[in-house]
């Protein structure tokens, strides 16, 4: 600390007050730049604080270390060593303190006078003050002195032995005497009073660390190293030390001081000083000599270093918190990371904090978790926001919310799953009555056509659209008029199909789309039923749809209308009310009322008007196209909307594409567009088993969507998700990985189902029904000899049902009841992995409900804590 | 970890101390008065820019015959041949006692008479020849280091021994070293009693802040190298009789400085600079040998600590390249001056 090595500490009591010690004490107060005291000597530290000089004392020279009083009173009372080992006591700025007066200039001076190293004041018991001295040949180096013993009597007696002139002793002031001496014959180079028992010193001596006891002074524990410098405990971990040599840092733990607990990489330059931050755990600042960095070391992560082979992880990273070179840092005492620094060259000071690393995570949910410093912020999405409540229209809360309602899992009544994702969505609808109209029918086919044709079903209309042959063209009657309609209709074997897919007719030869149209009714779609009638030229049909719409309960009146101008439908080209209806239909706002119009005045063959109506579901403008399309413009339209579909990612196109490749290129622009991997993966579930699982983009969404589940704790709903994936691709169920083997001879206990693994697997092989297994599976089946006992109830492992259950069949666990299946796993085995202790699945649960240690007495092995998933719970009930 | 003071509590008798061999390899050389021109660029260098040289060891002792050097290898390098430097031809390796804990001893003495009887007198029975380096903060015990497995052998029984490599200290035991034990041969002749020479001044032990050096540079330029200078104080000349001796010894080994000077050289420091210990105590000296010594005589050392240590009296001593010179308190010269005479008389009798 001579001249060119400058010092800072804090105030251990004022937040406010710290001193620079060079060859001068400097007390400065540090406050908001602009503050009250707007003095010209105001030296500015960082943009918000600058620091003002409020006392300077000199009085004492070759000052080698310095140590504030820790108490309150007296504040600005500093212990100062000195080049030839004295210890004197100084104050800074005014002190009114009586006590303080008393103490002020008091001497502490060793028999032999060498350098004085450290000092460092007892935090509890603070009149005393070590000391820590250059090595002399008969003299000690730590001296322990009472700042408040008066001086020694053994001065008068001393002073007469004093014949050179420079020991003048002002006898009033000088003690001589320590209270305690330590350390003989050694060199102590660093000091601190461990904080977990002020009775202990720990000093960094000549090529030790020594920890003295000062009830037994005789005694003292040490471990040779060459790190003895800077010793200091950490505040918030008292069993942790951290010391230095040269350029590396050494952590120790003092209850396993054998060797350092590890070592910090080591710097080129040597270290000038190694503090541990006194406001936030774990975290040591380090600085070299000749160097413009502080170096942080952040062992947060491993409040405790005993854990046993773990190698403690540390993350080092830099600050700079100055241009110029560092002379020292203090970290400030209270105030969160935040450090002064003084530079080394010429006393320019930098106020200084550390920015925490900032540490974010997401839930599975909305919710959004960082943290910075002390502060965890949680960001939850306000629900009832004016943004209309954008996590609830986001896909994870939909998701999420569809989970569980067990969207996707109707797999008799198809279309329904649009019900349970809410039925708000209509492409979702769309997809759903694709779906249901799919199966219909290839459970039809399978009937009808022995399943050569249930592919196709599948393929999607593009596909059944291309195979068709045969087609006929006829001309239909208006039916309730005379009128010959000049309109073709076409119709072949796949047409009908297709109409079938898109739902407006069911099965059968004829073309009737009544049961379709009182479905239409029933839901009050009036002007979508009312067109599908004119489209089946029935213009009669359709203004009773609309009559009767109009007189519905809040029915639109306005339908009435729509139905007089219906009526006055003439086949005329020239007519008024053509004219009339294909200018003043782009007008109604229903899209199926607007069609309509634009169909009954189209030329034969050009309905572009009612094909490119893009509000007009997709499958009402197939069946159509399918009906009045001839062979050549039909594919082309199909194919049209078809890349139109799968370019936006409809799902109204799932129609056309079928769960095909294109589908999935289809399903792959949704879910780019709204990462409903979800639908996506049900979707696909649906179709035929082939090569669509086998696309890597299902599998990826499957995966995906487990992901989530498990994510969301929703254990039951991914069980059940897996099972029905089985049962749609029974390539995806995983084969048994875990066996009960016996302790004797080895052999699974499942042997005998396990040994013949794909064939036929009889009720009996399972033990469930068989009286003959059943006796045998308290013992292994390989040797005869016991299963072992359950830790609770004592009996041999095994029932029946546990000997196999690991590789029971999903499908008879489906008719078993709830109770059932509970018993079932009841009876299971397990195990700790650790201890090896277990028993029946349903009593270590319970037991591990109120306890945390393995149920065998002599056994403390913690076996629920090991688990590291055990404790947790599903979110789902189910 | 709690530890007996005594160290190794698997030995049956506890070893109270330790015995260091330090990690320095030394030269003994002496450049003549006459010399000494051309080697003050090297001392100086070796004095004060301790950056610029990786010495680690260097002592200078002057006394009215040479300047004695005393320095490490690295340092030996910075001294050029000439007629007017002679060097011990062996390598020498510096010893240290630690008293292992703080067994408070029930003598107060310090110094040699410490280390009298546990190291001095075994070596000196096993012909051992030592060179002895007192500073203020402890005591160097140089032996060659061919003796060294003889040393070891001789005080393994007495000491825990550690030799310093690279800074870490490594327990030494009698197998580690050369098992061809060679005693230094020669039965025990009757050691020549040396005569003795008690010169005047008062001696004082100090040390110093090594960053202070530089402020007393100067002083310290002209005590060591212009001490044969006219001085303008004829009386000061004057006093330069046979009752006083001209010796000053500036050491700086790992950093710690040590000097041995009389009250008079004491004078010209400023005050507060130089520090010793709080009492001021004084030291006279007791010089060995009326011809100069060699290095192969034995027992030199212990013939004058061995009265020292049964009368408890503290010591300092220095062996340089012709004599060797204990300090004894200056309360106690009397009484080491009649028990030197008595010793003499009795070696003249028998």
């Amino acid at each position: 600390m001579s001249g060119s090595k400058p010092d800072i500490l804090w105030s251990p009591h004022h937040p406010d007050l710290y001193v620079i010690c060079d060859s001068e004490l400097g007390l400065y107060r540090i406050g908001p730049v602009g503050g009250t005291e707007t003095k010209p000597g105001t030296l500015s530290l960082s943009k918000e604080t600058a620091a003002t000089l409020l006392a300077i004392n000199s009085d004492t020279p070759y000052m080698k270390c310095v140590a504030w009083y820790p108490k309150h009173e007296p504040e600005c009372l500093l212990a100062v060593g000195q080049a030839n080992g004295r210890v004197v006591l100084t104050s800074l700025g005014q002190n009114h303190n009586s006590t303080c007066k008393e103490l002020v200039g008091k001497e502490f001076v060793p028999k032999h006078a060498r350098q004085c190293n450290t000092l460092a004041w007892n935090p509890v018991d603070s009149n005393l003050l070590a000391a820590g001295l250059d090595k002399h040949r008969a003299d000690f180096s730590v001296l322990i002195w009472d700042i408040s013993s008066k001086f020694a009597p053994e001065t008068s007696v001393a002073a007469e032995k004093i014949r050179l002139s420079f020991v003048d002793l002002d006898s009033s002031s000088v003690v001589t005497k320590p209270l305690y001496e330590l350390g003989q014959n050694d060199a102590c180079l660093s000091l601190c009073w461990l904080l977990r028992d002020p009775k202990l010193l720990l000093a960094g001596m000549h090529r030790n660390l020594a920890i003295f006891d000062l009830r037994n002074t005789s005694q003292k524990m040490f471990v040779n190293t060459k790190a003895i410098q800077g010793v200091t405990v950490d505040p918030h971990f008292h069993d942790r030390v951290a010391s230095f040599f040269e350029g590396q840092v050494a952590i120790w733990d003092l209850r396993k001081f054998e060797k350092p607990v590890l070592t910090l990489t080591e710097q080129p330059k040597p270290l000038i000083k190694v503090a541990w931050c006194p406001t936030r755990t774990g975290l040591l600042a380090t600085l070299t000599r000749d160097s413009n960095i502080i170096r942080l070391y952040d062992m947060q992560h491993t409040p405790t270093p005993i854990g046993d082979e773990t190698e403690p992880t540390i993350i080092e990273r830099s600050v700079q918190p100055c241009e110029s070179q560092i002379g020292s840092f203090a970290w400030h005492p209270s105030s969160q990371n935040r450090m002064v620094v003084v530079s080394a060259s010429n006393r320019v000071m930098t106020d200084f904090t550390v920015f925490e690393r900032v540490s974010l995570a997401w839930s599975s949910t909305t919710s959004l978790t960082w943290a910075c410093g002390r502060h965890l912020y949680d960001c939850v999405e306000d629900s009832t926001g004016g943004t209309e409540g954008a996590a609830e229209t986001d896909i994870a809360t939909k998701m999420r919310e569809r989970a569980q309602s067990r969207y996707g899992h109707d797999t008799v009544q198809v279309w329904r799953n649009h019900l349970l994702a809410g039925g708000t969505d209509p492409q979702l609808k769309s997809l759903w009555f694709d779906l249901f109209y799919m199966k219909q029918c290839a459970e039809d086919q399978e009937l009808k056509l022995q399943g050569n044709k249930q592919s196709v079903v599948y393929s999607g209309i593009k596909n059944i659209i291309k195979t068709s042959s045969g087609t006929t063209e006829s001309r239909r009657c208006w039916s309730g008029s005379d009128r010959q309609a000049d309109v073709p209709r076409f119709y072949s074997e796949e047409r009908c199909l297709a109409l079938r897919l898109c739902g407006w007719i069911s099965r059968g030869p004829d073309i009737n789309v009544e049961t379709f149209l009182r479905s239409l009714e029933h839901e009050r779609e009036w002007e979508r039923a009312a067109a599908i009638a004119l489209f089946n030229l029935d213009i009669r049909r359709a203004i009773q749809i609309l009559n009767k719409g109009a007189m519905a309960e809040n029915g639109d009146l306005n339908l009435n209308v729509v139905a007089m101008a219906l009526s006055g439908y003439t086949d005329e080209k020239s007519s008024l009310w053509r004219e009339m209806c294909s200018s003043l239909r782009l007008q109604l706002k229903n899209p199926y009322l607007c069609v309509m119009f634009a169909f009954l005045t189209s030329e034969a063959g050009a309905y572009d008007g009612v094909l490119y109506e893009s509000s007009v579901a997709v499958r009402d403008r197939v069946a159509f196209a399918c009906m009045f399309l001839g062979d050549a413009q039909l594919p082309r339209y199909i194919d049209k909307l078809t890349n139109d579909m799968k370019e936006a990612g409809n799902l109204e196109g799932i129609l056309l594409t079928g769960l095909t490749k294109d589908g999935v290129d289809l399903m792959e622009s949704y879910v780019d567009r709204t990462a409903d991997v979800q639908t996506a993966s049900f979707c696909m579930l649906k179709g035929s088993p082939g090569e669509v699982l086998k696309d890597p983009r299902v599998q990826c969404w499957i995966e995906n969507y487990r992901n989530l589940l498990d994510a969301w704790r929703f254990w039951h709903k991914r069980a059940e998700f897996d099972i029905l994936r089985g049962k749609m691709d029974p390539s995806s169920k995983p084969l048994a990985q875990v066996f009960v083997s016996c302790n004797f001879c080895g052999k699974s206990i499942s042997y005998s189902c396990s040994a013949i693994p794909h064939q036929g697997r009889g009720f009996s092989q399972y033990g469930v029904s068989g009286s003959p297994t059943k006796s045998k599976v308290t013992s292994c089946p390989g040797c005869r000899k016991p299963l072992p006992r359950c830790a609770l109830c004592l009996m041999n492992m095994g029932t029946p049902v546990s000997g196999c259950s690991g590789t029971g069949k999903s499908d008879e666990k489906v008719d078993l009841t709830r109770e059932n299946k509970l018993a079932q796993f009841k009876n299971w085995f397990t195990w700790c992995h650790n201890c090896r202790h277990g028993g029946h699945a349903g009593h270590m649960l319970s037991w591990f409900r109120d306890h945390t240690e393995c149920p065998v007495s002599a056994c403390t092995c913690k076996c629920m804590q090991l688990d590291t998933t055990g404790n947790l719970v599903p979110a789902d009930s189910s | 970890m709690y530890e007996q003071p005594t160290g190794g509590a698997a030995f049956p008798v506890p070893k109270t101390m330790d015995l260091h061999i330090l990690d320095h390899r030394l030269r003994v050389t002496s450049i003549s008065k006459n010399g000494l021109v051309s080697y003050t660029h090297p001392l100086i260098k070796l004095i004060f820019l301790r950056n610029r040289t990786r010495c680690k060891f260097f002592s200078l002792t002057e006394t009215p015959e040479n300047y004695t050097v005393v320095l490490d290898e690295e340092g030996f390098k910075e001294l050029q041949p000439s007629e007017h430097l002679q060097v011990e031809s062996s390598v020498w390796l510096p010893l240290n006692v630690v008293s292992n804990g703080s067994v408070s001893s029930s003598s107060q003495a310090v110094g040699v008479t410490k280390i009298a009887k546990s190291v001095i007198a075994p070596l000196a029975q096993q012909h051992v020849s030592v060179f002895m380096l007192s500073t203020y903060q402890t005591d160097f015990i140089l032996v060659r280091e061919k003796d060294l497995s003889v040393v070891i052998s001789t005080l393994e029984e007495e000491f825990n021994i550690y030799k310093e490599v690279e800074g870490e200290s490594v327990p030494v035991h009698c197998q580690d070293v050369s098992n061809g034990l060679q005693k230094n041969g020669k039965e025990a002749l009757q050691p020549t009693v040396h005569p003795v020479l008690i010169p005047q001044n008062q001696f004082c032990v100090m040390s110093l802040d090594p960053d202070t050096l530089p402020s007393i540079a100067t002083t310290l330029i002209d005590v060591l190298f212009y001490s044969n200078s006219p001085k303008e104080d004829s009386q000061l000349s004057a006093n330069q009789d046979l009752d006083c001796i001209q010796f000053f010894s500036f050491s700086l080994i790992d950093g710690y400085i040590s000097l041995v000077m009389d009250t008079e050289a004491q004078r010209r420091f400023p005050a507060d600079l130089l520090f010793t210990s709080s009492s001021g105590e004084l030291w006279r000296m007791v010089r060995i040998g009326g011809q100069p010594l060699g290095f192969d005589e034995c027992g030199i050392v212990a013939q004058i600590s061995q009265p020292l240590a049964e009368g408890d009296i503290s010591a300092y001593y220095i062996s340089t390249f012709s004599f060797d010179h204990a300090l004894v308190p200056e309360e106690d010269i009397v009484s080491v001056t009649d028990m030197l005479h008595h010793q003499r008389k009795e070696a003249a009798a028998s």
